[in-house]
C-alpha cells in the first residue's frame, strides 16, 4: 500500500513536472510578452532601451533558461508578481483557491443528493415513464452547455424572478455579523453550485441507474425476496448498498470535471476562484499568475484522482495495491 | 393443422440464416426510439448546414451583413434598409437601364409633397416614404402607367419590396439576422464536431492498437501519456492552449497558409481539440485489442506466416471498429460542447465567424435586453449534442452482444 501511494506521487509529480514545462513553452507562444505591453504603454520608448529591458526580464534568453530560472524562483517559495492585481501572487492564490472548492464541493453535494436518488428509482422502475424521464432528464445534464445553463439561470432567478445575485462572491459591506455573512455568501453561491451540478447530475444518474440495475439482477437479491424482506431492506440493504462501490469511484473521479467545469461557472458568474484567475490572467497576459494558478488547478486535479484510487481500494476489498 | 405449422417455422428458420451482422445492427439500432429521433435531428442539421448558401440567396439575408440602426430588435421584426443603402440601389437601378419614361409618368401623380427635379425624385421617394408605403402607392398606379413605363414601374416596386428585411428571429448586437447566423453556425459547429471526431478517432485507433498489440515498454510508455492527459481538468488545458498565437508555432514553416488563411480560427480549434480528445478511443482500442489477441483466429493467422501489419489491419481493426464508432458519435457531442465553451470565452471561433458558441459570447451582456439571443444559440447545441449522444446510445445497444434479442 505504501509503495503504492508512493510510486503513485512520484508519478504525479513527474507529470506536474513535465506540465509545467509544457506550460511555460505555451505561455511563450501567447501573443505579447511584458516588454511589449511596456513598449505599448510608452510611445517615446527606443529601440536601445526596448533591447535593454529584454535582456532585464531574461527575454532574450532560450527557453529553457528562463524556465530554470522561473523553476527555481518557484522552487524557493517565490510565486512571482502579479502585474494586473500588484501584489504578490501568494496574496491572490490563498482565498481564490477556498472559494474553488467550496463552489466543486458544493455542486458535488447537490449532484450526489439530487441524482442517487433519481438513478435509484429509474433502475427500480425499469422502461416505465419514471424511468424514461429521467433518463431524458440525464441524457440533457450531460448534454447541455454548462455556461448556458448559468446565462438561462440568470435570466430566470436573477432577472426575471430577482430573488439571487446574477454574480459575484459576495455583498461588500462591513457592518455584518458572522451568520449575516454566511447567509450572504449562500445567496451568491446558489446560482453557481445550481449550473455547476447540473452537468455532474447526469452523469451520476446514468451511473447509478446503471450500477442498480446491475446489483438487482444477482441472485442474493432473489435469495432476499424469497426469504420475504420487506422492499427497503432488499432495495437499500441489498441491492443500493453493491451498487455504491462503483458510484464512489465515479463521484470520486468526478472531482476533476467539477474543477475544470467550475472555469466556466466562475467566469460567467464573475465568482472570484482559480478558474476565473487563469482565465483572467491569460486574458490580460499576466503570465506570473496564469501560470502559478495553472499548475496548481492541474496539481490539486491530479492529486484529487490520486485519493480516488485509493478510496475505491476501501471501498472494494477485492482491490489489492500489491 | 400439424403440416400447416410446420410451413412458418421452415420459413422462418430461413429468413433468421439468410439476416446479415448489418441488417441485426441496423434492426437493432432502429429499436432506440430516441436514437432514430436524434439521427433524424442530425440529418435535418447536416441538410441545414449543407444548403446554408441556398438559404442566404433564397431569403436574401447574409450572415454578416451589419445594420448598426437596427440592433437588437426582437423576433418577428420587419426592418427597412438604412436610407444610404437604399440610395445606393436606386443608383443602380437608373444605371441599368434607361428608365426617364418612368421617371416623367411619376413626377406627373405628385407623389411628393414639394418638387423636385426629376433627376433626384426617385432618391426622394425612396428616402421620403417607408418602403412598405411606396409599395402599395406604385400597386395602385400599376394600372394607370402607360406600357412605355409599365416594365419599368413592376422592376421599381420589386426594388422597393426589397428594402424590406423580415427577421424572424431577430437582430444581434451589430444589426445581423439572428437566423441567417444560427444556419452558418450549424455549418461551422457541426464541422468541428465531426472533423475533431473522426480524427482523434484515428489518432485513438493508431495508439492504442501500437500500444495494445506490442505491449510492454511500448504499452507503458504510451499509456502512461494517456493516462497523464486523461487526468488533466481538460477545459483549464484547453483554455491555456487555445490562448496560443498560431503564427508564433507556424510562422516561417511549410503550414504558415493557414495563419493567414481567412478560416484561421476555425483549423486552429479543431487542431487543439484533437490534440486532448483522443484518450477516451485509444483506451478502448487498446482494451478491446488486449482481448481480441489472444483469441485462436490471431494465432491461427501468426501460425499461417502473417505479418503484424496484416494481423493488426485484417483481423484486429475490424473488430474493434463497432466500440471505437460509439466512442467517435459520443466524441461528436463533446467536441462540440468544448468549441461552443472556448468560443463563448473569446478563446475559439473568432467573429465575424458565426459559430453557436460565440454567438452567446456577446449575448450574456445584453441577457436582459434581447433574450432570444442567448437561449436560441444554446437550445441548437443542446439538441445537436443530445441528438449526438442518443445515437452513440443506440449503437452501443446495438453492438452490444448481449443485448442482441433473436
Amino acid at each position: 500500500m505504501t509503495a503504492y501511494i508512493l510510486r503513485r506521487l512520484l508519478q504525479t509529480a513527474v507529470v506536474i513536472l513535465l506540465l509545467s514545462y509544457f506550460c511555460y513553452l505555451l505561455m511563450t507562444l501567447m501573443p505579447g510578452d511584458p516588454v511589449d505591453e511596456m513598449i505599448m504603454a510608452n510611445p517615446e520608448i527606443t529601440s536601445a532601451d526596448i533591447d535593454r529591458l529584454r535582456a532585464l526580464h531574461g527575454l532574450d534568453q532560450p527557453v529553457w533558461v528562463r524556465y530554470w530560472n522561473w523553476a527555481s524562483s518557484i522552487a524557493s517559495g517565490d510565486l512571482g508578481y502579479s502585474r494586473t492585481y500588484r501584489v504578490p501572487v501568494t496574496d491572490i492564490l490563498g482565498p481564490r483557491l477556498l472559494n474553488t472548492f467550496v463552489l466543486a464541493g458544493a455542486a458535488l453535494l447537490v449532484a450526489v443528493i439530487v441524482a442517487i436518488p433519481l438513478g435509484v428509482w429509474a433502475a427500480l422502475r425499469k422502461n416505465s415513464t419514471a424511468d424514461y424521464v429521467i433518463n431524458l432528464f440525464a441524457f440533457a445534464g450531460i448534454s447541455v452547455p454548462s455556461f448556458w445553463i448559468a446565462i438561462v439561470l440568470i435570466l430566470v432567478f436573477a432577472v426575471y424572478i430577482p430573488i439571487f445575485p446574477a454574480g459575484g462572491t459576495g455583498s461588500i459591506a462591513f457592518d455584518m455579523t458572522p451568520w449575516e455573512s454566511f447567509v450572504d455568501r449562500l445567496k451568491y453561491l446558489v446560482l453557481p453550485v445550481l449550473s455547476l451540478s447540473f452537468l455532474s447530475i447526469g452523469t451520476y444518474v446514468r451511473y447509478t441507474r446503471a450500477a442498480m440495475l446491475e446489483s438487482m439482477g444477482n441472485d442474493y437479491i432473489r435469495t432476499a425476496r424469497a426469504k420475504g424482506l420487506g422492499w427497503p431492506r432488499i432495495y437499500l440493504m441489498h441491492g443500493f448498498r453493491n451498487a455504491l462501490i462503483p458510484l464512489i469511484t465515479v463521484t470520486a473521479l468526478s472531482f476533476s470535471t467539477l474543477f475544470s467545469g467550475a472555469i466556466i461557472t466562475e467566469t460567467v458568474f464573475a465568482y472570484q476562484g482559480v478558474g476565473q484567475l487563469v482565465f483572467e490572467s491569460i486574458q490580460s497576459n499576466d503570465f506570473n499568475v496564469a501560470m502559478v494558478a495553472f499548475m496548481i488547478s492541474v496539481s490539486m486535479v491530479l492529486l484529487m484522482n490520486l485519493i480516488a484510487d485509493l478510496l475505491y481500494g476501501v471501498a472494494d476489498p477485492r482491490i489489492s495495491y500489491a | 393443422m400439424s403440416e400447416s405449422a410446420a410451413v412458418p417455422k421452415v420459413h422462418q428458420q430461413a429468413q433468421y440464416e439468410a439476416q446479415s451482422m448489418a441488417s441485426i445492427l441496423l434492426e437493432q439500432f432502429l429499436e432506440h426510439r430516441m436514437a432514430v429521433i436524434g439521427f433524424s435531428v442530425i440529418a435535418i442539421f447536416l441538410a441545414i448546414a449543407l444548403l446554408a448558401p441556398v438559404i442566404s440567396a433564397v431569403s436574401g439575408l447574409d450572415p454578416d451583413r451589419q445594420n448598426v440602426f437596427n440592433r437588437y430588435q426582437p423576433p418577428g421584426s420587419h426592418l427597412d434598409l438604412s436610407t444610404h443603402e437604399r440610395e445606393l440601389r436606386v443608383q443602380t437601378f437608373l444605371r441599368q437601364s434607361d428608365r426617364s419614361e418612368l421617371v416623367r409618368f411619376l413626377a406627373d401623380r405628385e407623389l411628393l409633397e414639394f418638387a423636385v427635379d426629376d433627376e433626384d425624385l426617385l432618391y426622394e421617394l425612396v428616402t421620403q416614404h417607408a418602403s412598405i408605403h411606396l409599395a402599395g402607392m406604385l400597386l395602385e398606379l400599376q394600372s394607370e402607367a402607360p406600357d412605355s413605363a409599365r416594365s419599368d414601374l413592376h422592376a421599381l416596386r420589386n426594388l422597393v419590396a426589397e428594402f424590406r428585411s423580415f427577421h424572424l428571429l431577430g437582430t444581434d448586437e451589430l444589426g445581423r439576422d439572428v437566423l441567417i447566423r444560427l444556419v452558418y453556425g450549424t455549418r461551422v459547429s457541426v464541422t468541428v464536431g465531426l472533423l475533431v471526431a473522426f480524427v482523434s478517432g484515428l489518432i485513438g485507433l493508431l495508439v492504442g492498437s501500437l500500444a495494445g498489440y506490442y505491449g510492454g515498454r511500448t504499452d507503458a510508455i504510451l499509456m502512461r501519456f494517456t493516462d497523464a492527459l486523461l487526468s488533466l481538468p481538460i477545459l483549464v488545458v484547453l483554455i491555456v492552449v487555445s490562448a496560443i498565437d498560431l503564427g508564433k508555432v507556424f510562422g516561417g514553416t511549410p503550414l504558415a497558409f493557414i495563419v493567414e488563411s481567412r478560416h484561421e480560427s476555425v483549423i486552429k480549434m479543431i487542431l487543439i481539440l484533437c490534440l486532448f480528445s483522443w484518450m477516451q478511443a485509444a483506451r478502448l482500442v487498446r482494451g478491446s485489442i488486449l482481448s481480441i489477441k489472444e483469441q485462436e483466429f490471431v494465432l491461427a493467422a501468426r501460425v499461417l506466416g502473417a505479418k503484424d501489419r496484416t494481423i493488426i489491419g485484417a483481423h484486429i481493426i475490424p473488430n474493434v471498429i463497432a466500440p471505437l464508432l460509439v466512442a467517435v458519435t459520443l466524441g461528436i457531442g463533446n467536441a462540440i460542447l468544448f468549441e461552443a465553451a472556448l468560443s463563448f470565452l473569446g478563446l475559439g471561433i473568432q467573429p465575424p465567424t458565426p459559430s453557436w458558441g460565440n454567438m452567446l459570447n456577446n449575448a450574456q451582456e445584453m441577457v436582459q435586453h434581447a433574450p432570444t439571443l442567448a437561449i436560441l444559440p444554446g437550445l441548437l447545441i443542446l439538441f445537436t449534442v443530445i441528438s449526438f449522444n442518443y445515437i452513440g446510445d443506440g449503437l452501443r445497444d446495438a453492438i452490444d452482444p448481449k443485448s442482441i434479442r433473436r
